[in-house]
């Protein structure tokens, strides 16, 4: 289990270095939220507010997400689990940031806690890993322990299911929508401007969350996922109704992985599979 | 009375629409449950496109588009194979026949394809039955 209070200590410690050196204009990290249940994302501008950083095992906001929102060139330090640090590379694979920018504060984390269910986040929840793929500077003991989980085996149900019960299934999930869009706002991969939903030459579905427009928003938010998303599982938490999103999105990222042989925000140098193609990718993936 | 789905038809401009333009020019025989919609090029066909068609009721969904290799922008069909490969497992996941949707390679030669495709398709999406998962109830 991840010493969390050792990786609070660390965080602050180097959050306080570089916000000190200059080095950052800005370090995302969390602090204290209603409860100790809720910690909620920060952006520390100076040495006084290093102090307030802390980090538990609810601490699962995706910091990536507020990386977008900095002036292109700004240095940014950020708080990066395995997952996050996923959606990091995919950001710059994507151009939107340029690695020289970041300085990666890595944390290796097992046992996080879902603030809602108090589940621990596994694989069956997100992307299983334990360990951030690219880091600067690591704030714990790499986690060798347990063996790997494959993050797809929570679909064999679904897959096994009828597709008219699969439907009914998702008919339900989605019919619950509230179009409360938290899932596009927590999603890091989400900086579309405007979204395709916001459009209104063309409308593609009706603005107010009836059962066909929530369809539409969501199969077009898979689609557009496809090959980026990273399985943090952002999506799924912050929705107000639970729908399960992150079964839909990792079904979508194990039938990228078949066909394409990659994984998503694995390597800076790979280019995410939508918009890269193999002379020699086969027909039968349309079949 | 029996059941005439409506198929809607993507075709690329160069070699599917030809392709269906010499199926009319040698007058060969296909159903009409077909619409076409002419494209530039199978990459232009927006994904949306299709789970937008099965909404406004659509029964199937034919996108032809040029051989891969013979695009007229080069690499437009490559990149329109993959994405559209994706909209297909999303729409098998989301509970829907796949076979309802079809991508087919046809040059601008080959009118029989086409009407063959056309043929064949219509009969599977006739088997099927209408498509009533994704149809926007009035």
């Amino acid at each position: 289990m991840t010493n969390f209070k050792h990786i609070e200590e660390n965080l602050k410690k180097e959050a306080k270095k570089l916000l000190e050196a200059g080095s950052v204009a800005v370090v995302l990290a969390y602090t204290e939220g209603m409860d100790e249940k809720h910690p909620q994302p920060f952006a520390a501008q100076s040495v006084a507010d290093a102090d307030k950083i802390i980090f538990n095992e609810y601490c699962n906001h995706n910091l990536a997400r507020y990386i977008i929102r900095y002036a292109p060139g700004t240095k940014i330090a950020l708080a990066v689990k395995a997952a996050d640090s996923r959606a990091v590379v995919v950001l710059i694979q994507e151009e939107k940031i340029k690695r020289e920018d970041l300085i990666l504060l890595g944390i290796p984390a097992d046992g996080m806690k879902n603030s809602k269910t108090d589940e621990i986040i596994d694989a069956k929840t997100t992307g299983g890993l334990a360990n951030p793929v690219i880091y600067d500077i690591l704030l714990g003991e790499e986690i060798h322990t347990g063996k790997p989980v494959s993050p797809y085996t929570v679909l064999e149900q679904y897959e096994k299911m009828d597709k008219d019960a699969r439907f009914a299934f998702w008919k339900e999930q989605f019919d619950k929508c509230i179009r409360c869009y938290a899932c596009r706002k927590a999603c890091p991969m989400c900086y579309c401007d405007p979204c395709f939903i916001d459009q209104s030459k063309p409308r593609w579905a009706v603005k107010s969350p009836q059962s066909h427009g929530n369809l539409m928003y969501h199969l077009t938010r898979f689609q557009h996922l496809a090959g980026r998303c990273i399985d943090c599982g952002e999506c799924t938490r912050a929705c107000p109704v639970d729908i399960p999103l992150y079964l839909f999105h990792k079904f979508v990222a194990k039938e990228c992985e078949e066909m394409f042989q990659q994984a998503a925000g694995m390597k800076i140098d790979d280019k995410p599979v939508m918009v890269d193609f193999r002379v020699e990718d086969s027909d039968k993936i349309l079949e | 009375m029996e059941f005439e789905p409506k198929i809607l038809g993507i075709a690329c401009n160069w070699c599917t629409y030809t392709g269906a333009d010499l199926a009319g020019t040698t007058r060969l025989k296909y159903p009409q449950n077909l619409r076409v919609v002419r494209v530039m090029c199978s990459s232009r066909i927006n994904p949306s496109f299709i789970f937008r068609a099965f909404q406004l009721g659509a029964d199937g969904v034919l996108v032809g588009g040029c051989h891969p290799g013979d695009c007229h922008y080069n690499t437009g069909n490559l990149y329109a194979r993959r994405r559209l490969a994706v909209t297909k497992k999303i729409l098998e996941f989301s509970g829907i026949e796949p076979s309802r949707f079809r991508v087919e390679w046809i040059s601008a030669s080959e009118g029989n394809k086409f009407a063959e495709v056309v043929t064949e398709f219509t009969s599977h999406v006739k088997s099927l039955g209408p498509q009533t998962k994704f149809k926007i109830k009035e």
